[in-house]
């Protein structure tokens, strides 16, 4: 409704309400209309019967007819209606602008002879210059562009939202994972240090008796009987079987608490490595370390039942966004881990070419079937539950690919397994000449 | 009492190492990182107590401790997992049947306690025998089940199938469960976390403090891992279903949770298997004891 009257309000605008003439309006009328200087803009006549709009008499019709030798004579009281045009241009008032530009772009005559004739329910209410509607149409144009300029200045914003939403999705998944390797370590080193705290109370309780003992030994006036109990109690502090195996053990604890400790740190360094999302900073760098970097923060996602296998070449570095390089693979690595149903193989291989650095990663997943195939670098389009997957992953590793100046490619065949290769274009940097001219200077 | 057996898996052998420390002045320790060997050891041995990892390599913990359940259902299951996500949690509750969910890290006394309770449960109900039909005692009164849940569908549900056998309540918001609960005894709760505005965690978990015999289905939409171990320990819900449930689904653990019912109403030395933990959260914890001192009174009342 409200966009009935909003496109009937454009037509509207355009209206000349002009008074149509009949059709049994006779030629000398009809000259004289012409010639009248309120009528002096008009190409053409609208001719009306009953409201309804039978036709338009163009000027230049007009003209042709009656300048004629004799015309005036011949047909001066002739009606109109044998003369004119019997099917004028029409435009509804409630057309959109768009609507009525293009019909009557398509039917105007060349050169222009005629306007156009503006209806409401098939009658009559003026007469439109197709110039107006012309311009009108441009202007809407122009607003139009803006408008998608704007449009497309909100979708990139939000673009940008999604890209963050993506990253706080696949940051949950890893943050759930991470959570599971870091606790390990922390459980036994944590249970380790309590074990150990306990073991240092009896060890000190044990040497605080032999330092009694040792002063009773020294004291000349301690009795046999003080002696004898201390000693006894020494004794019994030793047999005690859990004391002696348990220092036994804590040295392999020791060494268990440490090794859980590197990891530990091994992973938060990895973790801050990751995600050093310093955004678009761009360095020179060897993918092949992205992809560790991303296996490191994938562990938990692949290493229950996934067999890695690497076949890294010798690559030249590129100049890239190494943080969003890693959140590539590990997009690439995780669907991957996320099409096994039970153990599985990840194959990732990486050699160059003159021109380009390419890296292919291959599963042996459940495959893409062919009717999707097209679809899977669509923002939201998954196939997976809510909460496991976003449908963005393979998004935002195309843009980043793109906007690498790289390709990704797709092959996948059903129930044999699915592989994605990319190709990234060598840009050689100045940054990257570097080293080879201070080795050359020294 | 010879010391009692614990096994323990994990698939990091520094966990068993460290866990063995804790334990092996008090316990005949059992370690393994291979799932069949754990299964292997329950077959041989009497086991008290089995505390395994959820993630490993070859079997989730929750499926392991579902064979153990079948392997040995005497022996006491606790999980112990650094990582807890949604389906292994539920998977916990609904296969693993589990005592505790506990977390990695895990504070060494409180392992030591809670692996004490459940060795001396697993001792008292090694002398009974678990799982036998016990006849229903036609005489006694009707089990009750009580019904917390605002979705009609699951009224219609339990009405439909045990409406002949049962005396079905349908409580619409706490203060009705509360009066149905101070009559009498229920036999099984089947629940939403909701109900209208009231969260009803501190409810079942006080249930379960007032009658252990009381069996607890959770049917929800509501996912939230933490509040589901909290329930796990602190009511020990038997079972999870998340919404929407198929009927069928709902009707097979109504079935089994009654026949549990009856069990560990004539065997109470069962009863103890489903001891729960004390509540952790400080706002339930004054919600529950509002919600047993008020029962309290109904009952003088009634009872007068
Ligand atoms: N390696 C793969 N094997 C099988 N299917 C895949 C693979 N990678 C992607 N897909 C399919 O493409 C879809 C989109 O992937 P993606 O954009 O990463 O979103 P998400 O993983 O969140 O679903 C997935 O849902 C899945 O159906
Ligand atoms: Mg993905």
């Amino acid at each position: 409704m409200q966009q009935a009257t909003q496109t009937g309000k454009e037509i509207f605008s355009l209206i000349n309400t002009i008074d149509a003439i009949s059709p049994d309006c006779s030629l000398e009328d009809v000259a004289a209309f012409f010639s009248h200087p309120k009528y002096s803009k008009l190409l053409s006549l609208p001719v009306v019967e009953e409201g309804h709009p039978v036709g338009m008499i163009s000027r230049y019709r007009f003209m042709d007819i009656y300048l004629k030798r004799y015309a005036r004579e011949l047909h001066g009281k002739r009606p109109i209606r044998k003369f004119i045009n019997g099917k004028p241009l029409l435009v509804e008032l409630d057309q959109p602008l768009a609507v009525a530009a293009r019909h009557v772009l398509a039917n105007m005559q060349f050169p222009l002879t005629e306007d156009f004739i503006v209806t409401q329910g098939g009658r009559y209410l003026g007469v439109g210059f197709v110039m107006d509607l012309l311009h009108a149409m441009e202007q809407q144009m122009r607003a139009n562009t803006m408008e998608l300029e704007q449009a497309n200045s909100q979708l990139k914003s939000s673009q940008l939202a999604l890209v963050q939403s993506e990253k706080m999705a696949s940051l949950g998944q890893m943050v759930a994972g991470i959570a599971h390797e870091i606790n390990t370590p922390l459980g036994y080193v944590q249970n380790n240090v309590a074990i150990g705290q306990e073991l240092f109370q009896q060890v000190q309780s044990m040497i605080a008796g032999y330092e009694a003992l040792v002063d009773d030994l020294l004291d000349e006036q301690a009795t046999e009987g003080q002696i004898a109990a201390q000693m006894q109690q020494i004794a019994e502090k030793r047999a005690d079987a859990n004391v002696q195996e348990m220092l036994g053990e804590m040295q392999g604890l020791m060494e268990d608490s440490l090794y859980g400790i590197a990891q530990i740190s091994e992973l938060v360094l990895n973790l801050k490595n990751f995600s050093r999302m310093d955004a678009a900073a761009t360095e020179a760098v060897n993918l092949n370390e992205c992809i560790e970097s991303a296996l490191n923060i994938g562990r938990n996602v692949l290493k229950d039942r996934v067999e890695v296998i690497k076949e890294l070449g010798d690559i030249p570095k590129i100049s890239c966004a190494p943080s969003q390089l890693n959140q590539v693979f590990l997009n690439l690595f995780t669907n991957a881990a996320q099409a096994m149903e039970g153990p599985g193989k990840l194959h990732i291989k990486t050699w160059s070419s003159e021109s380009a650095v390419h890296i292919s990663v291959a599963d042996n997943g459940k495959g893409i079937p062919e009717e999707i195939l097209t679809r899977i670098f669509d923002p939201f389009f998954t196939t997976k539950p809510v909460g496991e997957g976003t449908g963005l992953g393979l998004a935002i590793t195309h843009q980043i690919i793109q906007k690498h100046g790289g390709e990704i490619h797709v092959d996948s065949r059903v129930g044999e397994g699915t592989c994605f290769h990319i190709r990234l274009p060598i840009v050689t940097s100045i940054l990257m000449h570097q080293p080879a001219a201070s080795e050359a200077a020294t | 009492m010879s010391k009692p057996t614990l096994l323990l898996i994990d698939d990091e052998e520094r966990i068993l190492r460290s866990l063995r420390m804790l334990f092996f002045s008090g316990y005949k320790v059992h370690m393994t990182t291979d799932p069949q060997e754990a299964i292997r050891i329950l077959r041989d041995e009497r086991v008290h107590v089995i505390v395994s990892d959820q993630r490993m390599p070859l079997m989730q913990g929750s499926e392991l401790l579902g064979l153990a359940r079948e392997a040995s259902p005497a022996t006491m299951r606790i999980l112990l997992t650094g990582y807890s996500d949604l389906d292994a949690s539920i998977a916990s509750v609904n296969e693993g049947e589990v005592f505790r969910y506990l977390m990695k890290p895990w504070d060494a006394e409180e392992v030591k306690k809670v692996v004490a309770e459940a060795a001396a449960i697993a001792e008292a109900s090694f002398a009974v025998q678990l799982h036998v039909d016990v006849p229903v005692d036609a005489a006694s009164s009707k089990p009750r089940v009580l019904i917390m849940d605002n979705d009609e569908s699951t009224a219609k549900t339990v009405h439909e199938t045990l409406s002949d056998r049962c005396e079905i309540i349908w409580a619409s918001d706490a203060q009705h469960a509360m009066e149905e609960l101070a009559k009498q005894d229920v036999s099984v709760v089947v629940s939403d976390l909701t109900l209208g505005e009231t969260n009803v965690g501190y409810i079942l978990k006080t249930i379960k403090q007032l009658n252990p015999q009381t069996q607890c289905i959770v049917v929800t939409s509501f996912n939230d891992t933490s509040r589901l171990i909290e329930l796990i320990n602190q009511a020990q819900i038997t079972r999870f279903l998340p919404k929407p449930v198929s009927k069928n689904l709902l009707v097979r653990n109504l079935e089994s949770m009654l026949e549990r019912f009856h069990a560990v109403r004539n065997q109470p030395a069962l009863q103890n298997r489903q001891a729960v933990a004390p509540i952790s959260d400080p706002q339930e914890k004054i919600q529950a004891g509002n919600f047993l001192g008020m029962l309290g009174r109904l009952r003088a009342r009634m009872g007068a």
